[in-house]
Formats: structure tokens, C-alpha cells, sequence
């Protein structure tokens, strides 16, 4: 599993019908995943339980993403994002992913849930073309903190220029 | 095998037929004459027979915990799982169908919660999502979004009705202060113009005494001047007098003369002839003749020289009286003079008094025009960002009135050495930034939006912050330019 899978241009669509479910502790380590999550990875649930969430993570997507993701997440708010994923076989699966925190019944924060659905092609098309921007100007910066920023930049300027929160924003898409 | 004091009814009676059997192979065969076939089957089925002791308790372990699970969700807890799922067991196909129940739940009571939460703070574009959710809980979800939409529009209407409220609580609040800053300034002025009243008041009497003085002043030169004239005439008199003595001068001259010659012809006759009485008595009777005629001259002189003596007098008199008018008008020019100064002073502290009124009065007209420009920016909440007076807003804080004063006009000109004059700028800027930010904000979705509501607050309360400042920098400026006025 610490071999990164070669990414293709092989595409997995998910079904209208199904949702992938998994489950987190708080460090990210997957605690569970459904049968949609384990046949569209491409990983068996043995592999995938106990491996980082970003085994997932696709060179496609801007840092900057997961950034907003945890830091919205930890401070115990719902976040939703467009994700393109990379399964084991290195073919890609675009999600439009919900993730909640999950609390005991003190409000301690004990893991987070996420729910990632089939996305409108529409919104992919709209996303992956900010998506690029977005990792061009972490590439060009070189230097981790100055990308991110400039990254964010170009997000926070799409949102201004539709006058919009994030939120809105993507379920605008 | 030690387990089995946990074990079901399955489970004792599958050990109780180990037991049997191993009784009975014991007894019935014996280990001894055993044959190899007997041997092998009974090892066969004693192995059968510990395998499904193990399958029955590998599928009561794996019923204990979906039964775990179910009791867990039966109390609310949605969130356990079963992990580590056997492929293609019996057991796993339940636990996959147990934890898809599960997963259908958890999602659809966290969208719930999540719509219902974006919607109670005026967020409609957070709908529950229903994708991924099957039957009954798909249904669900579409009646509960009907909900969320309603209660997220009538959210929206409470919350840009409360916006709305605040944005007029803090406008009436600083329109107050507005109104009070400029009857400050209207006050002064009517103070101002009191006293300017006053002044006025005073400058007319003191002109009203100054035209006494000018008619005394000019009656008395019209005296002196007919009094001049008089004297004229009196000097022509005392000219022909002159005259006339001269005549009588010329008269005594004769008699002189001809009593020389007469008194000369006496002499040389009486030592001529002896006859001395004859011619003698001729001589006497001419010589009697010239003192009359000498007698009457002297007597004429006598009353001349009176007449001229009288006319002196007068003269004199008349040129003193002369002196005293023009002492008299010289008076009366020292104080003529003295009221024309007061008159000047007066016009002086008017001028000063006036140059105040007009700055307290045109700094109450730049406050106006600040104060208009910002209900506009009320104004627009109502009207819409298409209003005229969202367009009115445009103007930046150099094309405002305030600002034309302030760069190019009398502001530039008068009031450019004030400490104070500096300091105006930063926040008039900074009013017309806020106002147009919050307008500019206007023209969005705001009404949906709370984020953009909150914002729009800020900017407007930036601007009556920068707005008190620049009111108060305007009083200052004009206390320093009439510092000790």
C-alpha cells in the first residue's frame, strides 16, 4: 500500500443509485468503508482498514482542497467537495463528498463520516477546469505555504466573482 | 473447543455427539484391534465433527456481534460498524446487508440535520440529498426537504427582516446625532448672528449721532461764511472811508497852501505900503475864511476816523467769532473722526463674525450632503441596486461636495493650514468606501445569504464610525480657523 498507484485516463463513473460510505478516525486512518467504497477503489476492506484516506488522493487535486476539507472538519463543520480520486489500478473516479464529524454523546469529537456521491458531469466540468488553475499555481510556486496561498487566492476569487460563499458555491455546481 | 460452557444448544448437542461417538468407538472397537480403515473413519468424522463445533462458533461469535450492532443502533447509535467481513460466508452477506442498513440511516439523519441546520440559518441551497438513499428513506427525504425549503424561506424573510431592523436602529440611532451636529452649527449661528444684529444695531445709532455732527458741522462753516462776506463788505466800507478822508486830506493841503501863500503876500504888502490898514484888513478876512474852512475839515476828519474806528471794532469782533466756529468745527472733525473709526472697527468684527456664520453655514451644508449621501446607502436596502440612489452612491469622495470643498474649492483655499485638515480625508475616504461596498453587496442574493447580510452590516456601521469622525474633524477645523474669533 505504500506504492502510489500510476494514475491513468481510465475513468470508473459511480452508480445514480449508490453512495460510498466510509468512516475515519481521527487522524485520517480509515475505521470503515462500504462495499461500493471497496469495489470502487479497487482496494479489499482488509486493505483498506487501518490505511490513510489519502491513499486516494489523486495528483490531480490542488492541496489546497484537503486544507480547506480538515481545517473545516476540525473545527466540527459539515464540508462538501468535488474529489477526484485515484483507485488501486491507477483509473480515477470523480465523488461529490460529504463529510460530517462525529461526535460521542459528551460533543468530543471522535471521527469524521463521509458520504461521496455520484457528481453532475456539469460540475466536474466546472470544477476540474478551476481544479487546474488552482494546482498550477501550487506547481509554480514551489514553495508549500506561497502555493497553498496563491492557490486559495484563485478559489476565493472564483467565489468573489460569483458573490458567494464555498458553500453555496458547490451546490450551485 | 474450551468455549463450549458459551456455546448454544447447537453447540451441546454437536459435542455431546463427539462425546457418544468417542465412547462408543472406545468401547465397541478398542484402540488396540482397531483396523486402519476403522482408524481413518474415525478420525474422519471426529474432524468432521470438531469443524462444524468450529463453524457453529464462528457463526454464533459473528450473530453476537450483528446482534451488538443492531442493539446499539436500537438505542440511537447509528455510528458502529462490522469490519473484517469473511468473503462469501452466510454471516458476511448479513453483516454487508446490516451495515448498508446503517449506512442508509446514519446518511439520512445527518442530511437531515445538515439541511435543517443550513436552513435555520437562512440557507435554501442546502437541501438534504437524497442520492444514494433507496425507498422509504428516499421518500422521507423529499417530504423533509419540503420542509426545510419552507422553513429556510421563512428563516431568510426573518433574517433580512432583522438585518433591515438593525440597519435602521443604527441609521435612526446616528441620524439623531446627525440632526443634533448640525443644530449645533444653527445655534451658533443664530448666536453669531445676534451678536451681528447687535453690532449693526449700534453701528446705525452711532451714524445717526455722526449726522448731527456733520449738520452743526456744516451750519457752522455757513456761518463763517456769511460771516466772511460780511466782513468783505465792512473792509469795501472802510476803503471808501479812506477815500473820502484822502479828499479832505487833499482839502487841508490846499488851505495849507494857500494859507502859506496868502500869509507870504500879507508879509510882503505890509512892508510895501504905508496904507497898512487897507490891504491889511483884505488879508485878515481871507485868512478868517481858510480857519473856517479848516474848522470844518478837521470836523469831518474827526467823525471819519470814528466811523473807521467803529467798523474795527467790529471787524475785530466778527474775526474773533470766526476763530470760535472753526475751533468749534475742528471739534466736531476730531469726533466725526473718532465714529468713523468705531465704524471701521464695527465693520471689522462684523467681517470677522460674518466669515464665521458662512463656514458654520456651509459646514452644516457639507454635513448634509454627507449625511444625504449615506441615507442613500439606507435607501438602496429598499429600492434595490438599480435605484437612483444606489447610482448616487457612485460618487467618490473627491466628487462629492465635501470633497470639491476639501481639494479644489474654498476648503483648499481656507482651511489648508488647520492642523486638523489633514486628518479629513482617511475618513471621508472611508465612508464613501463602506457605503459603496455595502451596495455593492446590496446587488447580490443578499437576502438569502447571512454571511453577506452580516457583512453589509459591518460596512455600513464602518461607515457611520468613519462618518461620526468626519464630522467631528469639520467642528474641529472650524474651531481652529476661528480660534480666539
Amino acid at each position: 500500500m505504500s506504492i502510489r498507484p500510476q494514475p491513468t485516463q481510465h475513468e470508473k463513473v459511480m452508480n445514480e443509485d449508490d453512495f460510498i460510505v466510509s468512516k475515519t478516525d481521527l487522524k485520517g486512518l480509515i475505521t470503515y468503508g462500504n462495499r461500493i467504497f471497496i469495489e470502487m477503489s479497487g482496494y479489499s476492506e482488509l486493505e483498506l482498514l487501518g490505511a490513510p484516506h489519502s491513499i486516494l488522493r489523486h495528483p490531480d487535486m490542488p492541496r489546497v482542497v484537503f486544507k480547506l476539507l480538515w481545517d473545516t472538519i476540525q473545527a466540527k463543520r459539515e464540508i462538501c467537495a468535488y474529489v477526484k480520486n485515484l483507485a488501486k489500478d491507477g483509473s480515477f473516479y470523480w465523488v461529490f463528498a460529504n463529510i460530517t464529524p462525529s461526535c460521542d454523546s459528551s460533543g468530543n469529537l471522535i471521527g469524521y463520516y463521509s458520504v461521496r456521491r455520484k457528481p453532475r458531469p456539469e460540475a466536474v466540468q466546472a470544477v476540474s477546469g478551476l481544479y487546474q488553475g488552482m494546482l498550477e499555481a501550487e506547481r509554480l510556486a514551489g514553495d508549500g505555504q506561497a502555493g497553498m496561498k496563491a492557490s486559495l487566492a484563485i478559489l476565493n476569487q472564483a467565489l468573489e466573482q460569483r458573490g458567494m460563499g464555498y458553500d453555496e458555491f458547490v451546490f450551485g455546481l | 473447543m474450551t468455549n463450549l460452557s458459551l456455546g448454544s444448544r447447537v453447540h451441546y448437542l454437536i459435542a455431546t455427539a463427539l462425546a457418544l461417538f468417542l465412547a462408543f468407538a472406545a468401547t465397541a472397537v478398542g484402540f488396540k484391534d482397531a483396523t486402519f480403515a476403522a482408524t481413518t473413519l474415525f478420525l474422519l468424522i471426529f474432524a468432521l465433527l470438531s469443524v462444524s463445533l468450529y463453524s457453529v462458533y464462528r457463526i454464533r461469535v459473528a450473530l453476537g456481534n450483528l446482534t451488538s450492532r443492531l442493539e446499539e443502533a436500537a438505542r440511537g447509535n447509528l455510528d458502529p460498524r462490522i469490519t473484517h467481513i469473511k468473503k462469501g460466508s452466510a454471516t458476511g452477506e448479513l453483516a454487508w446487508a446490516l451495515n448498508d442498513l446503517l449506512d442508509q440511516q446514519e446518511a439520512y439523519f445527518r442530511e437531515v440535520f445538515s439541511a435543517f441546520d443550513h436552513a435555520s440559518r437562512g440557507q435554501t441551497f442546502r437541501l438534504a440529498m437524497d442520492q444514494g438513499l433507496h425507498g422509504a428513506f428516499q421518500d422521507g427525504m423529499h417530504r423533509i426537504n419540503i420542509s426545510v425549503e419552507s422553513l429556510g424561506q421563512v428563516q431568510q424573510m426573518a433574517l433580512k427582516e432583522k438585518m433591515i431592523s438593525r440597519i435602521t436602529d443604527l441609521n435612526s440611532g446616528n441620524l439623531i446625532e446627525n440632526l443634533k451636529s448640525i443644530q449645533q452649527y444653527l445655534m451658533s449661528m443664530t448666536q453669531e448672528l445676534g451678536v451681528l444684529g447687535e453690532i449693526s444695531k449700534e453701528t446705525a445709532h452711532e451714524a445717526e449721532g455722526s449726522r448731527s455732527t456733520i449738520e452743526d458741522l456744516v451750519a457752522n462753516l455757513d456761518r463763517v461764511t456769511r460771516m466772511v462776506t460780511e466782513t468783505n463788505t465792512q473792509i469795501a466800507q472802510l476803503h471808501e472811508k479812506s477815500d473820502e478822508i484822502n479828499q479832505i486830506v487833499q482839502v487841508i493841503t490846499d488851505v495849507a497852501d494857500r494859507t502859506n501863500l496868502l500869509a507870504l503876500n500879507a508879509a510882503i504888502e505890509a512892508a510895501h505900503a504905508g496904507e497898512v490898514g487897507k490891504g491889511f484888513a483884505v488879508v485878515a478876512e481871507e485868512v478868517r475864511t481858510l480857519s473856517e474852512n479848516t474848522k470844518d475839515a478837521a470836523a469831518s476828519i474827526a467823525a471819519t476816523i470814528e466811523a473807521f474806528g467803529l467798523a474795527t471794532t467790529r471787524m475785530i469782533k466778527d474775526s474773533e467769532q470766526v476763530k470760535e466756529l472753526a475751533e468749534g468745527s475742528q471739534t466736531a472733525v476730531v469726533e466725526f473722526l473718532s465714529r468713523v473709526l468705531k465704524f471701521a472697527d464695527s465693520a471689522k468684527i462684523s467681517l470677522v463674525k460674518v466669515n464665521k456664520v458662512q463656514d458654520f453655514s456651509f459646514a452644516s451644508l457639507v454635513k448634509v450632503d454627507h449625511f444625504l449621501y449615506k441615507q442613500n446607502g439606507y435607501r438602496v436596502i429598499h429600492q434595490g441596486a438599480d435605484s437612483p440612489e444606489a447610482r448616487a452612491i457612485q460618487t467618490d469622495h473627491r466628487g462629492c461636495r465635501l470633497g470639491k470643498w476639501y481639494y479644489e474649492g474654498q476648503g483648499a483655499e481656507m482651511f489648508s493650514h488647520v492642523p486638523s485638515f489633514n486628518r479629513l480625508e482617511a475618513p471621508h475616504a472611508n465612508v464613501h468606501g463602506n457605503v459603496q461596498q455595502a451596495v455593492a453587496l446590496l446587488g447580490t442574493q443578499w437576502s438569502k445569504d447571512p454571511g453577506t447580510q452580516s457583512r453589509i452590516y459591518s460596512h455600513f456601521e464602518a461607515a457611520e464610525r468613519a462618518s461620526e469622525e468626519v464630522v467631528l474633524v469639520i467642528d474641529r477645523m472650524v474651531e481652529e480657523q476661528h480660534k480666539g474669533a
